[in-house]
């Protein structure tokens, strides 16, 4: 082969290259996905979904595939009066100490096997004994579990150390039942990741590819009806953009996170989807390091939160699909919540208690501590995490008028956990999803003083207040539900007062689909649409209603422009190689 | 490599003869060879104690990092709740426990016995994950390592041969602008294009549905393949043209090139000639790029939900999940090795002037 024509031979690989990704593919349409089947795009990998190898520490993943594989007793935990699931009942003792639970008579595991009160008691047990995982601290610290007694096949009496008001919130709608006959020889559950997940639920695991896919197929005996889906495929897409290229061009079917704000306007407008609301009462906070001088003063930490303008943060960063944050940290739609629950927003009364406070300005315009000690403190964010960064550079312009120098540092998500474990921090934004505002514990859960020698005592600022500490352990120990909600009011009140956190926003739960696949999405507070609810019958009337689409707004640029670069790149790429070609016979000539 | 290779061409004295009689030579040449197995031994040595200090490296550079992966196992509302003995007891789990010199040898000892260990981010064996990962990546990454080069080289041949030419300035800069677009732009931009836009090949994923078989699984697997290799081709298409440009440009400039023209001989006899000698440094350029193949290419993996390496090292760097990380930097330093051992081997077949037994090893 001459030299002119192996370079012609490689100048036509070239263009062959190009070309071929413009040419139509052999099997050029996509099959039109039929009504018993959709397909989910799920943001990560969670291994063999079992509620033991679930993972669900430091990575923005969700338990939703978990949840439609197990059932819990109670469904779900944001609400005040859960619904009975795999429990018919359940009665306290007088002291709330003892839980008797009554099982429905009707409940088969995936393999066939019956569902039992050893498996409850079995549950309990095994989640008493293993270190890590999801769920096991409800077990072993709300409430701390301490024996199970089996009744009959269909009834067990479950004990726990103290008085457990609020059992069927916690454990009861949060905590899988497993199989006693598969986990039973199983000495270390978190790392068997190869037992096969057999859940009661309905939806069964049928099939997994590891970090690629699962798939999951109805269980047509699910004890509360046919599941209305009789597949789910879900590939695991952890690029946010591409999942959402992937629904518009109608390679699957919904994606389980929320709407980014940045393209609310342009998938709410595109003929074929329709974009709804259900909220995960999901939440991103500012936190104070609450042991370090001299942030440790209540009176400069709830300045700063009041040179704070929530709805900005929610206008710029959210694009206005959100709500400010509350300063007493409960979410406004938990049943928890304080109903007198607000944001203070005040510059002018900011900068008169720090004054009157001594807290002084310096010639530069940066106030002093009465200790001398200039205002000035990082905000810590993790690097991975965009909107928590455009919240932190708003935040620290805002807390300018008050004299007070905020510098915002992005680094590793990792490297910020360790540092909030080691009280490392001036202050941190980080977010968490309902189990955080809805629960009746969780004010205890993040604020009460941290036990002695915990190794990661600062990850939520180390709070200590002994009045707030007692609010919230007498609340979860209060049997009168009108009684606790007064108990955890107080506490909010106190929350807000002292301000250790701020609650910056809660994002709109706002989740797109398609509807001609499947069109029966329920809103399921707390869990988005991606839940049990949304596939079996009795749940019609909560369907998620679309949200208004009619005010055509103007397609967002960046699509157009990336169409116009994509085809710049594309079309330069040809040019090249027809400048090639065209070189090629000059230079054949002039050889 | 690179500069071994450039000291042995500098130690050769300039014959201007030898290229042209090469072709006719080859068949005598091969009997001065070096025998490979004895090639081999001699690289051996340097190779295993590279692959020694990787090993050790390889422990301690996670560990380094702030952070540890018991963190990332325990659920935020138990964060400050947890007691040390507790986070030990996890840590047991999955063999992390006790003090750092103890995990070494522990580490070493199971290494020994082909046990990478347990992920703590994904439960499973790492040399199970690893397993899968790996032909994901070989494909994506390997195809496109193949045709960028093959691609990046023949433009920069062809720029070289008319150096300084309205179309030599317009292919370098064409390519330098790709080559400028990061390779998660470039993907994203083609997403749009191709799979938003045109509706003609999928978003995202390695694997079709498993309704797939046989042909029709092979090309929904290829048509899923092409926009990330097509991303990846395009974004690498840079250094190999640039590298075999500027090295077909010095070659022309060689006397034995003015030689042979001076001679009769014609263009495309002289280039090929020169290209011959130009392609040592692009070997050399793509045998490094296939040593940073085992690395995979997280960006484009992660806009194409692509089950590649560079996916899983990413997220097990965000979860500190050291058993994964050890794995996985001991195969990319195994694949660089391999790749630059590999690289050496194949010189004296490329180069005839390191054939001679008695420049091949100085």
């Amino acid at each position: 082969m001459s030299a002119t024509n192996r370079v012609r031979l490689a100048a036509g690989i070239a263009g062959a290259a190009l070309i071929a990704t413009v040419a139509p593919p052999a099997t050029a349409q996509q099959e039109q996905p039929q009504p018993s089947k959709i397909t989910v795009a799920y943001k990560a990998w969670e291994n063999n979904l079992t509620p033991f190898t679930l993972t669900m520490g430091g990575l923005p993943t969700s338990h939703d595939l978990t949840n439609l594989v197990y059932d819990t007793l109670f469904w779900s935990q944001v609400k005040e009066d859960p619904e009975p699931w795999l429990a018919e009942r359940a009665d306290p003792s007088p002291d709330r100490r003892s839980w008797t639970v009554k099982l429905r008579p009707d409940v088969k595991w995936h393999d066939g096997m019956p569902f039992t009160a050893e498996d409850v008691k079995f549950t309990f047990e095994k989640m008493k004994n293993t270190t890590g995982g999801r769920y096991s601290h409800h077990v072993w610290e709300y409430p701390v579990f301490e024996s199970a007694e089996v009744i009959d096949p269909l009834n067990v009496k479950l004990n726990f150390r103290d008085a457990a008001p609020t059992f069927k919130i916690l454990p009861g709608g949060d905590l899988p039942m497993v199989p006693k006959h598969i986990w039973e020889p199983i000495g270390n559950p978190v790392t068997s990741t190869s037992t096969p997940s057999i859940g009661t639920g309905p939806y069964k695991l049928v099939e997994f590819v590891n970090g690629q896919r699962y798939r999951l197929e109805a269980n047509t005996e699910y004890f509360k009806g046919k599941p209305k889906v009789d597949q789910i495929d879900v590939p695991i897409v952890t690029d946010a953009a591409a999942a959402f290229a992937a629904l518009q061009t109608g390679q699957v079917d919904t994606v389980d996170r929320t709407v980014p704000p940045e393209l609310y306007d342009q998938l709410s407008n595109q003929p074929g989807i329709r974009v709804v609301q259900s909220t995960r009462m999901e939440s991103v906070h500012l936190h104070f390091n609450n042991t370090k001088d001299p942030l440790k003063d209540p009176v400069l930490r709830k300045g700063i939160t009041l040179a704070i303008d929530n709805q900005a943060l929610v206008d710029t960063v959210l694009l206005g699909h959100g709500r400010p944050g509350r300063d007493g940290w409960t979410h406004p739609d938990s049943p928890w919540a304080d109903p007198d629950g607000k944001h203070e927003f005040d510059v002018a009364r900011a900068n008169r208690q720090l004054d009157e406070a001594n807290y002084r300005r310096g010639e530069d315009g940066i106030r002093r501590s009465p200790a001398g000690q200039p205002l000035q403190f990082n905000i810590t964010v993790a690097a991975n995490e965009p909107q928590h960064q455009r919240a932190a550079q708003l935040i620290s312009q805002q807390v300018e008028a008050i004299g007070v120098k905020m510098t915002v540092e992005a680094i590793d998500p990792a490297t910020l956990r360790q540092r909030r474990g080691n009280l490392n921090y001036d202050s941190f934004i980080t977010n968490l999803e309902s189990h955080a505002h809805a629960d009746p514990d969780a004010l205890s859960f993040f604020f009460h003083s941290p036990v002695p020698n915990a190794p990661s005592a600062g990850a939520f600022g180390a709070y200590a207040n002994p009045q707030f500490d007692q609010l919230v352990d007498s609340a979860r120990r209060q049997i009168d539900n009108g009684e606790r909600k007064r108990l955890l009011v107080e506490a909010q009140r106190i929350f807000a007062r002292e301000a250790p956190a701020l609650v910056l926003f809660y994002p709109d739960g706002n989740y797109a689909f398609r509807p001609s696949a499947y069109n029966g999405w329920v809103a399921d507070t707390g869990h988005g649409i991606l839940t049990k609810r949304s596939f079996i019958p009795g749940y019609e009337d909560e369907r998620a209603d679309a949200v208004s689409a009619g005010d055509s707004q103007s397609s967002p640029p960046w699509a157009a422009i990336g169409v116009v670069l994509g085809l710049a790149v594309v079309g330069g790429g040809l040019f090249v190689a027809s400048q090639n070609r065209k070189r090629e016979t000059y230079e054949a000539e002039e050889a | 490599m690179g500069n071994e290779a450039g000291s042995v061409s500098t130690q050769v004295e300039a014959d201007p003869e030898r290229p042209s009689n090469f072709h006719l030579q080859t068949d005598n040449a091969w009997s001065g060879l070096v025998p490979v197995g004895r090639q081999v031994l001699r690289a051996l040595p340097l190779s295993l104690l590279v692959l020694a200090v990787a090993i050790c490296l390889n422990f301690a550079l996670p560990r380094l990092a702030p952070g540890d992966p018991i963190d990332f196992l325990i659920p935020a509302e138990q964060a400050n709740k947890i007691t040390y003995e507790q986070r030990m007891e996890l840590a047991s789990s999955y063999g992390l426990q006790g003090s750092t010199g103890e995990q070494f040898v522990r580490y070493l000892g199971n290494l020994a016995k082909g046990d990478l260990g347990t992920s703590t981010r994904y439960g499973a064996p790492v040399s199970e994950l690893l397993a899968d990962r790996l032909p994901w990546t070989l494909l994506l990454v390997g195809t496109s390592v193949f045709l960028s080069t093959l691609i990046g080289a023949a433009l920069g041949f062809r720029s070289a041969w008319r150096r300084g030419s309205a179309s030599d300035v317009r292919t370098l800069t064409g390519v330098m602008v790709l080559d400028s677009f990061p390779p998660f732009f470039v993907a994203l931009l083609l997403v749009l294009l191709f799979s938003v836009t045109l509706k003609l090949l999928p978003v995202f994923g390695a694997l079709p549905g498993s309704e797939a078989e046989g042909l029709e699984f092979a090309i929904e697997v290829a048509r899923r393949a092409i926009l990330p290799i097509a991303a990846l081709t395009l974004s690498g298409l840079g250094s190999a043209f640039l590298v075999a440009r500027s090295s077909a440009v010095t070659e022309l400039g060689e006397d034995y090139v003015t030689m042979a023209a001076a001679k009769g001989l014609d263009g495309a006899g002289v280039r090929r000639h020169a290209r011959r000698n130009a392609l040592v440094p692009v070997w050399t350029v793509g045998m490094l790029n296939v040593g940073a193949l085992f690395g995979g290419a997280a960006p484009v993996e992660t806009v194409f939900a692509y089950p590649g390496l560079g996916r899983l090292i990413y997220e097990s760097v965000l979860s500190r999940d050291y058993p994964v990380l050890q794995g996985a930097f001991l195969l990319i330093a195994a694949g660089v090795i391999a790749a630059n051992l590999i690289a050496e081997l194949v010189y004296p077949y490329l180069d005839p002037r390191v054939r001679r037994p008695g420049t091949a090893g100085s």
